[in-house]
């Protein structure tokens, strides 16, 4: 478990409703700050000047989808030992295991209630080692 | 017919003798004694004249009453002889009792030769010169006339002959005469030499009737072998009709099937093709024929795999159903083949040769995957906007955002409330969706029961609050393990409780129980207060959109769905599920899990 409280959280995702809905879930219920993404092409950029504590990803994304973005952020040095927790309306069970062995800390399916999320969020945070 | 033929063949090879000795004995001997008797109407008639002819020539001597008593003689035994043969002719037993007939015969012609006998040492030595002549022809006469009539079965004839000839011979030497002594002399010779004729007869007359029954026996198997023969040439004629036919009519199948059927030979060269296997790869059956599969029916990267999984298939000889493989047709394009392979093996175990039936499933594929990705892209694309929809409302009335007019929060609740509904039916056809496509994959763990019972029991209580229902047990919820997937239990009991707290009255108590069933299951129950489920329902109650009453999907909401999905999962997991009524009002939802042992 992780000695400090979860506080920074980038969140990578298209859809504007989506992210506002998340944005106030975690600012307002979960008392985070949030940096949001809308373009993955830009994620990385953005993740190395925000410094985060987690990563929230989402599965489908134009340009990048989300499996690919984490695969990339292993690649990058500042970016690799992020936890990742991927925010998804369709993976199948077996792409889900994937991602778990390649290290993804936890997966949220759609629609998650905004209300729980923070909530749900810290519990995988503090199941990190 | 093997054997019979190798006898015939044995037959063939050997002389008549071997052939004369395979007749039947018995058969010849009751041949011989048919043969003798068939003659002695001539010998009696012929016997019986010449007695009557020396009785009258021999009435002038002395002892006239010994002449009288010898034709009383004669009369009397002409007439045994007459009752012998015509009860031989009415026998039913000439064949099986010839011996005994033989007998019978032997002792007649013993008694016909010592009545010459009597007349020779009576009547010789008490008449005249002339009669003697006359008697000692006569007696020449019957010794001579017995080889024809009894040859066939020479101890008979040198009996008969004894009887004449010895008494005669005593005669002749005792009679004090030189020349009658000389003649005494030759009269044994001559009595050997017609033995020894007859003897050479009966032997010439015996090989006659062997041969004859050998031949008889020889054609009746001819005539049985050739009637047996017709008979097998008439099946095989038959046999070769159904053979024909029903080739015929399998290569119609093939021809007119559209499924491409190869044969194949063990060593996975081509033997035949049929028109939808041209069709399928553009190559017409001349081009094919004798070509090793391997060489034009793959693309080159799979080739190698596809000829060890051959080398393997024809070293198992078992059947297989279902390959898939890419295949390659003449114009390069790539298919997408379903195979099944039957092997024929001889009785050496040794595979002859392999019919191979394929089609081409490329469409069937990208249907599968079309409607996979339309499912998948369905799942998304209605999720997303429905998680913007309830994650808003869910911010606004959870009070997040701010205090909410009455009136306000009412109707955000009930937007809440039914995007809720609609994503639970999204849920719902998904499942079934995966579960009929066989999609479904079950993570099974062993589980503590009553404790996930509970468990669903305390995420449920909020709903059942909201409909002034409580929860309760009944009886304890032990912690028995099973074999489970913690999910899908969760799922089961969601949906078993909410239609139980959606039918209870107000007020009511949903009751939860749980119990062994048989020893391997465990069964969890949930009892309502309802108002039972209606007759004409019952049958179809888990089936797929399945509600007692249309207006109850606006009463009470719910999809008509949970219920199909909760069987499908009960029984994945190797259990059950059903229903019965409650005594005094009410039903009991159950299911069946397989306990761990």
């Amino acid at each position: 478990m992780p000695a400090q409280p979860l506080n920074r959280i980038c969140y990578v995702e298209d859809d504007e409703d989506i992210q506002r809905i998340v944005r106030m879930s975690l600012e307002r219920v979960g008392k985070m700050t949030v940096e949001v993404v809308s373009d993955p092409m830009l994620a990385i950029e953005r993740m190395i000047a925000f410094k985060p504590e987690l990563v929230l990803l989402d599965w489908m994304m134009p340009g990048m989808d989300g499996p690919t973005l984490y695969r990339k952020m292993l690649e990058t040095p500042e970016t690799k030992s992020l936890p990742v927790v991927f925010i998804t309306a369709k993976a199948s069970q077996r792409e889900l295991d994937e991602l778990r062995k390649l290290g993804a800390a936890g997966t949220i399916s759609k629609p998650f209630s905004p209300k729980d999320l923070p909530t749900q969020i810290r519990a995988i945070w503090s199941a990190l080692p | 017919m093997i054997s019979n033929d190798t006898a015939l063949s044995t037959n063939k090879a050997s002389t008549g003798i071997s052939l004369a000795q395979s007749a039947d004995p018995r058969r010849v001997l009751a041949d011989r004694v048919e043969q003798i008797y068939s003659q002695m109407p001539i010998g009696i008639a012929g016997s019986f004249v010449i007695s009557v002819i020396a009785a009258y020539e021999l009435r002038q001597g002395r002892f006239v009453e010994i002449v009288i008593f010898w034709a009383g003689l004669v009369v009397l035994l002409t007439a045994a002889t007459v009752g012998l043969y015509w009860s031989y002719r009415r026998s039913a037993t000439k064949a099986t009792e010839a011996a005994q007939w033989l007998r019978w015969l032997a002792i007649s012609a013993l008694a016909n030769g010592a009545t010459w006998g009597f007349a020779a040492a009576v009547f010789f030595p008490s008449h005249a010169d002339e009669q003697q002549v006359f008697l000692a022809f006569l007696l020449a006469g019957v010794v001579a006339g017995g080889v024809p009539m009894y040859a066939i079965s020479w101890p008979v004839y040198a009996l008969y002959a004894a009887s004449i000839v010895l008494p005669f011979t005593y005669v002749l030497a005792t009679f004090g005469n030189r020349l009658f002594a000389e003649i005494a002399l030759l009269i044994p010779a001559f009595y050997a030499l017609n033995v020894a004729v007859a003897y050479r007869l009966n032997q010439v007359f015996d090989s006659g009737y062997r041969l004859r029954h050998a031949y008889g026996k020889l054609t009746e198997d001819y005539t049985a072998l050739n009637q047996r023969l017709e008979q097998q040439l008439v099946e095989l004629e038959e046999a070769r009709r159904q053979v024909e036919a029903s080739g015929r009519k399998l290569a119609l199948f093939a021809e007119r099937s559209p499924i491409a059927v190869f044969e194949f030979d063990a060593a996975g060269r081509v033997l035949t093709v049929n028109p939808a296997a041209e069709n399928l790869f553009g190559f017409t059956a001349a081009e094919m024929t004798g070509q090793p599969g391997t060489g034009f029916m793959f693309p080159g990267e799979i080739a190698d795999a596809v000829a060890s999984r051959w080398q393997a298939f024809i070293k198992e000889r078992k059947p297989i159903f279902g390959l898939r493989y890419n295949n390659l047709r003449r114009d390069g394009s790539e298919l997408n083949c379903e195979w099944n392979l039957t092997p024929l093996v001889n009785q050496d175990n040794q595979v002859v040769s392999v019919i191979i039936q394929g089609r081409d499933i490329t469409q069937q594929l990208e249907a599968e995957r079309m409607k996979q990705e339309f499912t998948s892209t369905l799942s998304h694309e209605l999720r997303t906007p429905l998680t913007s929809i309830i994650g808003s409302l869910q911010l606004i009335n959870s009070g997040v955002m701010g205090d909410i007019e009455k009136d306000t929060l009412e109707l955000t609740t009930i937007a809440e409330r039914n995007g809720q509904r609609l994503l639970d039916l999204i849920n719902d056809i998904l499942d079934i969706e995966k579960i009929e496509s066989g999609k479904l994959t079950l993570s099974p763990e062993v589980l503590e029961l009553g404790e996930l019972i509970t468990e669903s029991m305390a995420l449920n209580r909020g709903y059942a609050e909201r409909f002034k229902v409580k929860f309760a047990t009944s009886g304890a919820l032990e912690n028995v393990k099973v074999n489970a997937d913690r999910k899908r239990v969760h799922q089961i009991m969601t949906n078993l409780l909410s239609n139980a707290v959606k039918f209870s009255p107000e007020g009511g108590t949903v009751e939860v129980s749980m119990e062994r069933v048989d020893g391997k299951l465990l069964r969890v129950g949930v009892h309502d207060q309802g108002p039972g489920i209606p007759e004409e329902f019952r049958g179809r109650i888990f089936g797929r959109f399945a509600q007692a009453d249309m207006s109850y999907t606006r009463q009470k909401g719910g999809t008509g769905l949970g219920l199909a999905i909760c069987k499908r999962l009960a029984e994945m997991m190797g259990g059950g599920i059903g229903f019965f009524d409650r005594t005094g009002g009410g039903t009991i939802f159950w299911f069946d899990l397989p306990v761990q042992e």
